[in-house]
């Protein structure tokens, strides 16, 4: 079933002044109910703009925004409100908008804006903190004492809390070290996985996307270039690196390999892919030429 | 949304207005406003507002946009102007309709040019950072405050302050708008409710930028003082402000303004 759809949305920034900007032009996607999508793309592509009319936080120049069948536009302020809580958006750099006193506080603020129990919001405080891997001895520390990946971890959570259909992320990983994203993208891996709900993951970086998602939406300009499955974005890998992307290090191997006369395939973005097209090569006899 | 404001913006631009020395358009601001001022009658709103109009057809500002300099000020100019109108004395405009009596020719005239003044004021006022960057606004301030560094005023550090303050400005208005986006995403609501509840509302975002605000100033120090800044007497400048020859005629129309001004209000 179709959760998201938008339909020839645009949007311009700053009309009128000198500063006009068209961030979107003419984007239409589809998103299936319980997908795992990634959204690629240069810096100033318009992802984070796309993404900010999931749940009505920017209004569109013009077009449509569809969540769950209903026109986010066409329907009064408090049932447009409703969605933000259907479609979870997670912004870049999270960790700067806690505020509370406490991490529970925190993560509780968007169920108690629901209007939920009190018993019910302590559970989904938990829960979410255990989707990101946080043990509960850090719910009584003040938000501000943790370190910069933890922080996020809470301000995520912070969303998670509030059950959304859709979860959105923007660069989730960005400026983390390596360790801190593996563990970050790991923990939305779960989370898809457990709570079978649909998941939006923005980056820059295909080696984020490409071992978690299902299909991948590529913007270019503030328009959509591609919306394929994995598999088929990696066939074009080369339209890719002509944008400015930055594919995994195995494919570019791949392509390195069918350069210098290798008889390999090239639309492979995972270690686990890559030895079995090696060894499939191997013992079926490769050679050069 | 927050980023509508336009008062203390800066249009980039290479107009005639954009080029004037910086110095010269703080004076002839000033200049400017003391002339509204100086205005008693409709001839001299008049030479005003002609004025401002070139100004504004040189700087190749979109006529937009100083139009929407205008709205935050519109609840002002409302009412000022109605109780001006109401105050009216003299002749009432209608003489034989009784309800109508408080209605004065005298009023209608007070309410009109005060509108006029005060939009002429602010577009005036506006005018200058539109067109001027604020790093060349606060080295004009302290080019010409320098005098008062003889009665000890530490005028280098106070204009390097309102540099960083203006620098900072948009950067936080930005923030601002990401912080409610971001606490509008977890349902917070800022619209609804009585003026406590909506006092209350603001804490989740004042606390995330005030705290971001301090990361910044103590970001900019470490970095000033790396790169060895240190204010006083012999620094010098990297952009050496030069009077031109279109200073001088700037200067020339705007006091040949006042004049008419005040000769339009020696003859009428
Ligand atoms: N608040 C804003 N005001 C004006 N222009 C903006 C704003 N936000 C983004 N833009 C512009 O819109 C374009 C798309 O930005 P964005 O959606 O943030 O891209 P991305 O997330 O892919 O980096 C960029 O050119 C950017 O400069
Ligand atoms: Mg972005």
């Amino acid at each position: 079933m179709e959760i998201i759809r938008t339909e020839n949305l645009t949007h311009r920034y700053g009309i009128g002044t000198p500063f006009e900007k068209t961030a979107l032009d003419g984007v239409n996607i589809s998103v299936r109910e319980g997908e795992y999508v990634g959204v690629i793309g240069q810096t100033g592509s318009g992802k984070s703009t796309l993404i900010s009319h999931l749940n009505a936080i920017l209004k569109p120049t013009e077009g449509k925004v569809f969540v769950d069948g209903a026109d986010l536009w066409s329907e009064n302020k408090a049932r447009r409100i409703e969605t933000r809580f259907k479609v979870g958006l997670v912004f870049q750099y999270p960790e700067y908008q806690l505020f509370e006193e406490t991490v529970y506080k925190d993560i509780a603020f968007g169920p108690k804006n629901m209007k939920l129990d009190e018993a019910e919001i302590d559970r989904r405080v938990r829960e979410s903190l255990r989707f990101v891997g946080m043990g509960e001895d850090c719910l009584d520390k003040s938000p501000f004492d943790l370190s910069g990946g933890q922080k996020r971890r809470i301000a995520i959570a912070g969303v998670m809390a509030l059950e959304p259909k859709v979860l959105i992320l923007d660069e989730p990983a960005a400026g983390l070290d390596p360790k801190g994203r593996d563990e970050i993208l790991s923990r939305i891996r779960d989370y898809h996985k457990e709570t079978g709900s649909t998941v939006l993951l923005v980056s820059h970086s295909m080696e984020d996307i490409a071992n978690n998602a299902d299909s991948i939406i590529v913007m270019e300009g503030g328009r959509v270039r591609m919306h394929e499955t994995v598999d088929a974005v990696f066939e074009r890998a080369d339209e890719l690196i002509a944008m400015g992307l930055d594919i995994p290090q195995i494919t570019k191997v791949f392509i390195d390999l069918r350069e210098k006369g290798y008889d390999v395939r090239t639309d492979i973005y995972t270690i686990e892919t890559a030895k079995r097209e090696i060894l499939s090569k191997l013992t079926g006899g490769a050679s050069r030429d | 949304m927050i980023k509508d404001i336009t008062l203390g913006q800066y249009f980039p631009g290479a107009s005639p207005i954009h080029k004037l020395d910086p110095r010269t358009k703080v004076l002839l601001t000033i200049l400017y406003i003391v002339s509204l001022f100086v205005i008693r009658g409709g001839w001299g709103y008049f030479v005003s507002a002609a004025m401002m109009f070139v100004i504004i057809a040189l700087s190749r500002i979109p006529f937009g946009v100083v139009l929407r300099g205008i709205k935050p000020i519109l609840f002002v100019l409302l009412f000022t102007a109605t109780f001006n109108l109401i105050y009216g004395t003299g002749t009432p405009i209608f003489e034989d309709v009784s309800w109508l009596g408080w209605l004065t020719w005298n009023g209608l005239r007070n309410a009109v040019f005060m509108a006029v003044r005060i939009i002429l004021l602010v577009i005036g006022t506006s005018f200058m950072t539109y067109t001027t960057s604020p790093i060349m606004l606060t080295g004009a301030m302290e080019s010409l405050l320098a005098p008062l560094k003889w009665v000890k005023v530490p005028v280098h550090e106070l204009s390097m302050m309102m540099t960083i303050a203006l620098r900072f400005i948009p950067t936080l208005v930005d923030e601002t708008d990401k912080i409610i986006s971001a606490q509008k995403a977890r349902g917070a609501d800022f619209e609804t409710g009585n003026i406590f509840r909506r006092a209350k509302a603001l804490v989740p975002i004042l606390i995330p930028l005030i705290i971001s605000a301090f990361r910044r100033a103590e970001e900019l120090a470490d970095a000033m003082e790396c790169r060895c800044y240190h204010g006083g007497n012999d620094r010098t400048r990297y952009k050496v402000f030069h009077f031109a020859a279109r200073d001088a005629l700037a200067a020339l129309v705007m006091t040949g303004q006042l004049a008419l001004i005040i000769f339009l209000n020696v003859v009428t």
